[in-house]
């Protein structure tokens, strides 16, 4: 049987060698592939090359853990506890990847530059933004009432007075 | 410490307050809760039992040493600190090494073993405080680093991307199912075993030479 007929040579059904090289099938299984492997070329020079992946995986020995670790370990919690805020949270970002946020960073500078570029702040009464023209014409309408109310004001008495000199006995004609 | 674990299966406290959860808890997770509450002595019953693969995980990611106890460090902290919202909502060991492969991976992104990569038969860092260390005499690892073939083996695994290279060593050295490897690289089990096959795929081309009685 070659590789493309084989139906445990796909990936998808590649675990099965992988369980089997891993020692995690059960019997049944072990015994169904080793029948296969017998027949299939492929099959058994998958499991031939697996092994040999496994047992040198295998040579890889865990290293010693220092003694001191979790001494070192309590006195860097001690010191999280006692740290104030932002020392916590700069320990925290000490293993952020930062590789992946400058670009970030940099991407925002560059739109935020833009932005700005784009819309720049001009205090010119003629450039000003829809805001700063509303905020200029409830300044100017302000001053104009009181201009004209202090207007209406002189325009009030002056009437009065002319009404004042135009008869000069005022109250006579009530009491005629 | 048999005593603490015996009394916390007897613990009906914590049982109560867990109902509903969808995850069936185990002891570790158990243990957590109680750390959650303040009792710092099942705190230490999880370093002692999660150090070392924490440790040696971290460290066949990263293979240097110094940094490796560094990051487990942080992975214990974070545990540590996360302790007052833990929520069992997975099983322990799969949040712990969420964290472990997390900041592996972050430090391996950022290239910072890049500089002076300290492997384990180099002599001090001068970047690095001297260790106290187990035990001084050579290693299994240590009479080996001479010959070809563990730095083989070693150079294979640094040389599968990052995804691959964790997948690898959770499924090989810690013995985890498909299904928590999936939840711990946050990937569906299909993507994991995708995953493995391309990594083993790699590693039988460059470790095949070692099948003529290289491994004696």
């Amino acid at each position: 049987m070659n590789e493309a007929d084989c139906p445990l040579r796909k990936e998808e059904t590649a675990d099965l060698w992988l369980d089997y090289s891993a020692k995690r099938l059960d019997a049944a299984g072990v015994a169904m592939l080793e029948r296969h492997g017998e027949n299939c070329l492929e099959c058994s020079k998958f499991r031939m090359e697996q092994t040999v992946v496994w047992d040198a995986l295998d040579r890889w020995e865990p290293m010693p853990v220092s003694m001191d670790f979790n001494r070192r370990l309590w006195r860097r919690i001690d010191a999280a506890a006692n740290a104030p805020w932002y020392r916590s949270l700069a320990d925290s970002l000490r293993f952020a990847n930062w590789k992946a946020v400058f670009p970030l960073a940099a991407t925002i500078l560059v739109i935020a530059g833009g932005f700005l570029l784009d819309h720049p702040r001009n205090s010119a009464p003629g450039n000003r933004a829809p805001g700063n023209r509303a905020a200029a014409s409830i300044e100017g309408v302000s001053v104009t009432q009181a201009d004209q109310l202090e207007q209406t004001l002189d325009d009030i008495q002056m009437l009065r007075q002319l009404d004042g000199a135009n008869t000069p006995n005022g109250g006579s004609s009530k009491r005629m | 410490m048999s005593d603490s674990l015996a009394k916390l299966f007897m613990d009906q406290g914590v049982n109560n307050r867990i109902t509903g959860t969808a995850v069936a808890l185990d002891l570790d997770a158990r243990l957590m809760l109680r750390v959650r509450d303040g009792d710092e002595e099942s705190f230490r019953v999880l370093l002692e039992k999660h150090r070392n693969p924490v440790i040696r995980f971290v460290y066949r990611m990263v293979q240097d040493r110094a940094i490796s106890e560094e990051l487990a460090q942080e992975v214990f902290l974070r545990v540590y600190r996360s302790r007052g919202t833990y929520e069992p909502t997975a099983r322990f060991t799969t949040w712990l090494f969420r964290i472990a492969t997390h900041l592996a991976l972050n430090w391996l992104r950022d290239g910072r073993n890049e500089r002076g990569q300290q492997r384990l038969d180099d002599e001090g860092d001068g970047d690095m405080p001297v260790r106290e260390v187990a035990d001084r005499r050579p290693s299994m690892e240590q009479r080996m680093v001479d010959g070809t073939r563990l730095q083989e083996v070693r150079d294979a695994i640094a040389m599968l991307p990052e995804k691959q290279r964790a997948a690898v060593l959770m499924h090989k050295y810690e013995e985890m199912e498909y299904a928590q490897i999936a939840q711990i690289l946050e990937c569906s089990e299909s993507a994991v075993k995708s995953l493995l096959f391309r990594a083993y795929e790699t590693l039988r081309a460059r470790l095949a030479h070692m099948s003529r009685g290289g491994l004696e």
